[in-house]
């Protein structure tokens, strides 16, 4: 593929003028590949979420004509593309201009740094490149033996599951194998585990079959849950579910891919708030020239814009550092400490809500318009939170495996307050029965009433159901 | 990027799946309408989306940052899912245009309506693409050097070099000499088409009307177009006297007054006469109405006009009757009883617009 497009000598020559001040402000990150390439390429890669080499699917053909369409007729415009990996990769748009390159690049060492530092980040595969290419020669393979047909009907189902994870999960077993010290195990324990890393035999798969050969990601070392209840409910059919072997390397090339990508989810504010931050203190020591000063304003300001009265990541994330800084925090400590969810219950209060004329809004029932409801920053940090909590995804439980004593599973909606899709709900739990090929179970609410869908792979049937929750109706 | 493009023409694949799907639902809307240009079609298509589990309509709401006071209206309504973190989640709402290539189209209609192709009109061949070696080139294979001009070119040569001696004329052709025969395509006018779009614009074609007539109109233009390489569309609208317009005034012309039907068929005959000779064009008229005519005297000339001077000269007439409040639909029960047995008369009655697909078959499924 055409992707060896190094950088000009003169962008190259800033590239390492820009890294130097990084570095000097002490952001710390791994070396960063910059590429060159036409807005077309980039468009691609960004479909394929950064990776050139991913899987095959009509979806990133899809994302890709909307990219491409809002491209040729100017509506959007990707600046660049940045991926967490070691090295980083960070791709350039050939037709920005110089100042344009630089501001690009500044914000990318701001990436760069908290990929590399930010505590979500660090079980994250750091050698995705890698991992997407197996992954998808995998794929690739197994469309060869099975028929692209038949292979996207199944990844298609995988994909619509694919939001059932525990984005605390990861992290928490991290922090586990961290606190157990590698010579407090075993001999057998410790070389276990460097095999782990570095194989992750596919559990339940029977040996000599091809789903057992070595296969998944050292993410993929992360134990699929085999206690319920769990939220990680991929990882509770990767182990469990009746599946083929090479349906079952399908599922685990999909649950690892969401695991790479949900840090990513849970610190958009964060991570876009420290780029421009960055990219804006930067080029502002001296890397731009006076003639290009009024330039970047112009750019940069409108990168953080908060127009037509939208929240705008960038804008509320550069916003949060630099009151951080005010206030006289760490700023690198907090970078490395937080997530979205956790950084806005750190430092939104009052006079940060007035000063950004933050306000929640909400339909008015009787007007039928969007209104500013209220402008109190208790309510404006309560909604917040709630809007960052979980990545932003509905809370779903998996509850019971054997429910009723059916082998049916049972999974709860942990209701906070806003309700399922229920269509698209009732879809998704048509593919979760269809992986499980049992009939499946959810309880969620529906405006205040309790609601059981049910499905059995063909038909969903809704009935009324006792309030879920509240360990009412848990597993006994 | 040569992956990227393989998972593009799938995705596309899959839109064309579902078009073929909601054909019939395209069919009878005027949805496609204006999106037609030269060789495709941009179609709306709502991205597929994959079901998930995601948080409904119900207490939506966010966060958003600006002025205004409690109670005043968010400038530029917030888009679903813009609170904070949650965006990228309601993608499967946008709409993607995607082209088809009206080739293809016509192709899904064909399949859709069971449509024949056309067969050659008489001993004429549709495909004209005459190969004949009418074309001069200088390298070739020996078997197709050109010895005249080859030998002309030797003798120029030789004459400017001051070497030619009338009393031993020999001539000795060189490389650069040789000219050769080389296959020239002609394309001959046999797969030319003329389609003739008449429509009873009087006072009782109303709005619906007219769009049955563009549907249809809209549908017939893209078939014919797959099955001629060229093809003319003249677009006449009659009430008491008949006129040629642009396909802009067909469409939104509104006129009042009588109907005289004869004096568009006229007019019709006199552009066959004139321009579109029917030894060197297939003729398609097409003739929307009501069904009511000014008399029956006219009636009667239409009558004449169309067995003794149009039917022999076109492929296929199609009249097509759209129902309407006012109209008494008179004029195909004259029509179809005045030339029953006619074959290349088509007459069918459209009631509204699901009786489109069915006026299309009825016109194009003769293969004529």
């Amino acid at each position: 593929m055409a992707l060896s497009a190094t950088l000009p000598p003169h962008l190259r020559e800033e590239a390492q003028r820009i890294e130097g001040v990084a570095r000097g402000f002490g952001l710390d990150f791994f070396p960063v590949v910059f590429e060159m390439l036409d807005a077309k390429d980039v468009n691609a890669i960004a479909a394929y979420g950064g990776f050139p080499v991913r899987y095959p699917s009509w979806r990133f053909g899809m994302d890709f004509e909307r990219l491409e369409k809002g491209r040729t007729f100017g509506l959007s415009k990707i600046y660049e593309l940045v991926i967490n990996n070691d090295p980083t990769y960070a791709y350039l748009v050939r037709t920005n201009s110089d100042m344009e390159q630089k501001l690009v690049m500044a914000h990318v060492f701001g990436h760069a740094d908290f990929f590399r530092n930010n505590m979500w980040f660090q079980p994250t595969e750091r050698n995705m490149l890698d991992q997407m290419a197996n992954h998808g020669t995998r794929l690739r393979r197994l469309v060869d033996e099975h028929g692209q047909d038949k292979l996207d009907v199944f990844l298609d189902r995988c994909l619509s599951l694919d939001n059932l994870v525990d984005p605390f999960l990861p992290l928490a077993e991290h922090l586990q194998r961290k606190k157990q010290p590698l010579e407090s195990r075993t001999l057998v324990e410790r070389a276990r585990a460097q095999l782990d890393a570095f194989l992750a035999p596919p559990r339940g798969a029977v040996p000599g079959t091809p789903g057992a050969a070595p296969a998944a990601a050292p993410t993929g070392a992360m134990r699929p849950a085999r206690t319920l209840p769990t939220y990680d409910v991929l990882g509770f059919l990767l182990e469990r579910a009746p599946l083929e072997p090479w349906q079952r390397e399908v599922l685990r090339v999909v649950r690892s891919e969401a695991y790479y990508f949900m840090p990513q989810r849970m610190t958009k504010i964060m991570n876009e708030g420290w780029a421009s931050f960055w990219h804006s203190r930067i080029l502002t020591s001296g890397v731009l020239g006076a003639d290009e000063i009024v330039d970047f304003a112009d750019c940069h300001s409108g990168a953080t814009a908060a127009a037509g009265g939208q929240l705008n990541p960038y804008k509320l994330g550069i916003e949060l550092f630099r009151c951080a800084e005010e206030r006289g925090y760490d700023l690198l400590r907090l970078r490395r400490a937080h997530n979205d969810a956790s950084f806005i219950d750190e430092l939104v209060d009052e006079s940060f809500a007035a000063k950004n004329q933050l306000f929640v809004y909400g339909r008015n029932a009787r007007t039928g318009r969007t209104e500013v409801l209220d402008r109190d920053w208790r309510e404006i940090k309560e909604k917040l939170l709630q809007d960052l909590s979980w990545g932003g995804l509905p809370q779903i439980e998996l509850v019971e495996d054997d429910h009723e004593g059916r082998g049916e599973l049972l999974l709860i909606h942990r209701h906070d307050g806003r309700d399922l899709q229920l269509a698209h709900a009732g879809e998704t739990l048509k593919n979760l029965a269809r992986l499980w090929q049992r009939p499946v179970h959810l309880l969620t609410l529906e405006e205040g009433q309790g609601r059981k869908l049910t499905c059995d792979g063909h038909a969903i049937r809704s009935s009324d159901a006792s309030v879920p929750g509240e360990k009412k109706s848990e597993a006994s | 990027m040569f992956r990227i493009d393989r998972d593009r023409s799938r995705f596309r694949e899959i839109v064309r799946g579902r078009l073929r799907q909601d054909l019939r639902r395209y069919l009878s809307t005027s949805e496609l309408l204006g999106r037609r240009g030269e060789h495709a079609v941009s179609i709306p298509v709502p991205q597929i989306e994959l079901p998930r589990f995601h948080f409904g309509e119900n207490k939506k709401g966010g966060v958003g940052q600006g002025s205004g006071d409690k109670g005043d209206p968010v400038s530029g309504e917030p888009k679903e899912g813009d609170g904070a973190g949650a965006a990228g989640e309601h993608e499967g709402q946008h709409i993607l245009e995607v082209e088809v290539e009206l080739e293809e189209l016509a192709e899904m209609l064909g399949r859709e309506l069971e449509l024949p192709d056309i067969q050659p009109r008489g001993d004429k061949q549709l495909e004209s693409e005459g190969g004949r070696f009418t074309g001069i080139r200088s390298a070739g294979p020996k078997s197709l050097r050109h010895f005249r001009r080859t030998f002309k070119n030797a003798l120029r040569r030789t004459i400017a070099a001051g070497e030619w001696d009338p009393a031993e004329p020999r001539v000795v052709p060189v490389a650069d000499d040789e000219r050769f025969r080389m296959q020239k395509s002609c394309p001959l006018p046999d797969s030319s088409a003329v389609i003739f779009h008449v429509m009873d614009v009087s006072g009782s074609m109303g709005r619906e009307q007219k769009d049955i007539v563009r549907i249809k109109a809209f549908w017939i233009d893209t078939w014919l177009r797959s099955q001629y390489k060229n093809l003319e569309v003249v677009y006449i609208v009659h009430d008491a006297v008949a006129k040629v317009v642009d396909q802009d005034s067909f469409f939104h012309l509104r006129e009042s007054g009588g109907t005289k039907i004869s004096s568009a068929y006229e007019l019709v005959l006199q552009l066959i006469l004139d321009k579109y000779r029917p030894e060197d064009w297939n003729i398609y008229p097409f003739h929307y109405s009501d069904g009511d005519n000014w008399s029956a005297r006219d009636t009667e000339r239409c009558v004449h006009l169309l067995r003794d001077e149009i039917l022999p000269r076109v492929n296929q007439f199609c009249y097509g009757q759209v129902k309407s409040a006012y109209g008494s639909g008179q004029f195909k029960k004259d029509l179809d009883q005045a030339l029953e047995g006619q074959e290349r008369l088509v007459t069918c009655a459209i009631n509204d617009r699901d009786g489109i697909p069915e006026a299309i078959r009825s016109f194009l499924g003769k293969g004529r």
